[in-house]
């Protein structure tokens, strides 16, 4: 590998082992559902559990290379499955639960067909997973779930065959996102690039203070999902590779409760802990002024911000709500990164907290800013570059696509060569984020991709798409589009625009609930707005391919005809984005 | 209050939306456009006001403003104080 960080462990494995043997008394602790109590082990014992469960996986018949997802809540469960694959030299697949709105069966079908995708044969997950999924008719319930129960049951292979040797280069583990076809697609992600970006990402996090964060502080407090890539990497391998110690929350604790993230970051002396912006704004409008008494966040020295657009009037709100209670603004560190970066690409640091500059002429208008963020500069190794639309370099102050190079830069997506091919060249990832360098520091300003982000999940447009066309019909003649438009500190919203032939108000209120519901059911997904155009007014190329940016721009405008739409019902309309 | 009550008055000061339009046909996204963050809020608000506590098997099947009711009509709160 191309670095000169010396002495970076070969694989996982040896990083987890010598975090055993480093920092003995450090470790992982996990709360319960309820965020009160939480159960914690070293290291040392995740690196036994781990050997053991590998040994186990060897037992089931699990083979290296061979994909398994790992589809349960944050918990020791889920570390013992998923360290334990790693450590067999198979590659474990972090999965979601579908969120908390969306039915268990939205769940199911979506690892159903992740599993179909990549020829995945076992997922690990609960006992009423593999109950639910059975009684629904899942093919994949019946041989296919290994519950912990049946894992601990299973006789371990004998001798030290169960751990695969892995190689810096070899892939680790797949990566979740979302895909085009309305499938996820699968990121390879190799040894060395899940070692050596959190390790990079440490260096970069510290700068300010002259050295690497780990040799600052002890512990990072985190309620981020470990199915996405600022979970996993951020806030687990990080921690892992450089010693700290990690409480983790699940997210859905932190979005009943968002209290209990600072709560236990004043009481555990974190003084590390990310979150996308959205996190940050649920902290502002959920923690009431009198529920802020009592908190201590004055040894947070990294806040960091990612996973989607960092908006100042979220940061300013927050330093404003919780200067008193001992945040310092300065803590606030923006950064860039994405799942096919392995996660970080740029890191602010300067550690004087968000710095801006006007939006220039070309930030999308859809994002509604007038300043955009400095997401700092690479991290050691990584170079980034910004592309024209025929592939030339661009001069700094120019906009256009984020190209980055580097280490932690993915294989490819596992079973996807020409999806792979599209946006990778010679080790060059296109990333259809649009942006410019000023001083060598990124800022970004839209996307050329067709993508949502929504509190930092990536979500391609024709998953919401194939939902509204399975409630018109259409698909064929007529289609559906769905894009985002931000709506201030809110962030990004979906709109839904839906062609249709009925042109009846009473019937267009219907079809409009019905795909509300649909979209709600499967994905938990609120749209902001969803409006009946007529045959043809999506926008498409002469080859027929629909032009989701001129959509979206017709509609910031307001040059979208709608159709009128009466709900004899009167259930209420959900509020309209505003802009 | 009763239960029915309270658990409107929670819903209606989640939802942002006026407790007079709010309806038990009513979908929890699609009309009154809840996200999973807002859910999970709606749910400890509920367990908080009414002092029950509701499983994450019984929290996945709730669709609608009905569906709410009918649980929170359905628990009697325990006699203990609900952890908080």
């Amino acid at each position: 590998m191309t670095t000169d960080i010396a002495g970076l462990p070969t694989n996982l494995r040896e990083g987890l082992r010598r975090a055993a043997l480093d920092v003995p008394h450090r470790g992982i602790a996990i709360f319960d559902g309820r965020g009160r109590s939480c159960d914690r082990r070293s290291y040392g014992e995740l690196y036994r559990l781990a050997c053991d469960s590998a040994a186990r996986f060897a037992g089931l018949g699990i083979g290296r290379d061979e994909p398994v997802l790992v589809a349960l809540p944050t918990s020791w469960e889920w570390m013992e499955a998923w360290f334990g694959l790693l450590l067999r030299g198979a590659w474990p697949v972090a999965s979601s639960g579908a969120g908390a709105m969306a039915a268990a069966e939205a769940q199911f079908e979506k690892v159903d067909k992740v599993m179909a995708a990549i020829g995945a044969r076992h997922v690990v997950a609960s006992d009423a997973f593999q109950a639910q999924a059975a009684a629904q008719g899942f093919g994949f319930a019946r041989e296919g779930v290994v519950t912990c129960e049946r894992l601990h049951a299973a006789a371990p292979a004998a001798g030290d065959g169960a751990l695969g040797h892995s190689d810096g280069g070899d892939v680790a583990f797949l990566q979740l996102t979302s895909g085009s076809t309305g499938v996820p697609r699968a990121v390879m992600i190799t040894h060395q690039g899940a070692i050596h970006n959190p390790v990079a990402s440490d260096e970069a996090i510290g700068a300010p203070f002259g050295e690497p964060m780990h040799r600052l502080t002890e512990s990072m407090v985190s309620w981020l999902p470990l199915y996405h890539d600022m979970g996993l990497i951020g806030c687990l391998m990080l921690p892992l590779l450089c010693g700290l110690d990690t409480w983790l929350l699940r997210p859905e604790t932190f979005l009943a409760r968002p209290r209990l993230w600072l709560e236990h970051l004043g009481s555990h002396g974190g003084s590390f802990a990310p979150a996308p912006n959205f996190g940050y704004q649920l902290c502002v409008e959920r923690i009431s002024a009198d529920k802020r008494e009592g908190l201590d966040l004055s040894l947070w020295r990294a806040a960091l911000t990612g996973a989607e657009m960092v908006r100042p009037e979220t940061t300013g709100a927050f330093s404003a709500a919780f200067e008193p209670h001992g945040f310092r603004p300065e803590a606030f560190r923006p950064c860039y990164g994405l799942a096919e970066g392995t996660l970080a690409v740029t890191f602010d640091v300067e550690g004087s907290g968000v710095r801006t500059r006007p939006a220039p002429r070309g930030t999308d208008a859809g994002f509604a800013m007038t300043e955009v963020v400095s997401t700092g500069v690479p991290i050691r190794d990584t170079r980034v570059r910004i592309a024209a639309p025929d592939g030339g370099g661009l001069p700094e102050g120019e906009i256009g696509e984020v190209c980055i190079k580097g280490p932690g830069v993915f294989r490819g997506y596992y079973g996807a060569p020409e999806a792979t091919a599209a946006v990778l060249r010679d080790g060059w990832f296109a990333t259809g984020d649009l942006g410019f360098l000023e001083g060598g520091e990124l800022y970004l300003t839209g996307r050329t991709k067709d993508l949502l982000i929504v509190h930092g999940h990536n979500i391609m447009p024709d998953e919401i798409e194939r939902i509204a066309d399975s409630v018109t019909g259409g698909g064929g003649l007529m289609r559906s589009a769905a894009f985002s438009v931000a709506r201030g500190a809110a962030g990004e919203q979906a709109v839904v625009v839906v062609e249709i032939a009925d042109h009846d108000p009473g019937r267009l209120a219907e079809i409009g609930h019905e795909i509300r519901v649909r979209i709600g059911r499967a994905m938990g997904l609120p749209v902001a707005d969803l409006l009946f155009v007529r045959r043809g007014r999506i926008p498409r190329t002469t080859s027929g391919k629909m032009q989701r940016g001129e959509l979206r721009q017709r509609y910031l405008d307001g040059t979208l005809e709608r159709l009128h739409v009466h709900d004899p019902a009167g259930r209420a309309p959900a509020q309209e984005p505003s802009r | 209050m009763s239960i029915t009550e309270t658990a409107l008055a929670v819903i209606a000061r989640v939802s942002k939306v006026d407790i007079a339009e709010i309806r038990p046909d009513m979908d929890l996204v699609a009309d009154l456009g809840f996200d999973s963050a807002k859910a999970l809020e709606l749910l400890v608000e509920l367990e908080e006001a009414i002092g029950i506590e509701i499983s994450d098997e019984q929290a996945a099947g709730l669709n609608s403003v009905g569906d709410i009711l009918a649980v929170a009509e359905t628990m009697q709160p325990p006699t203990q104080p609900p952890r908080i």
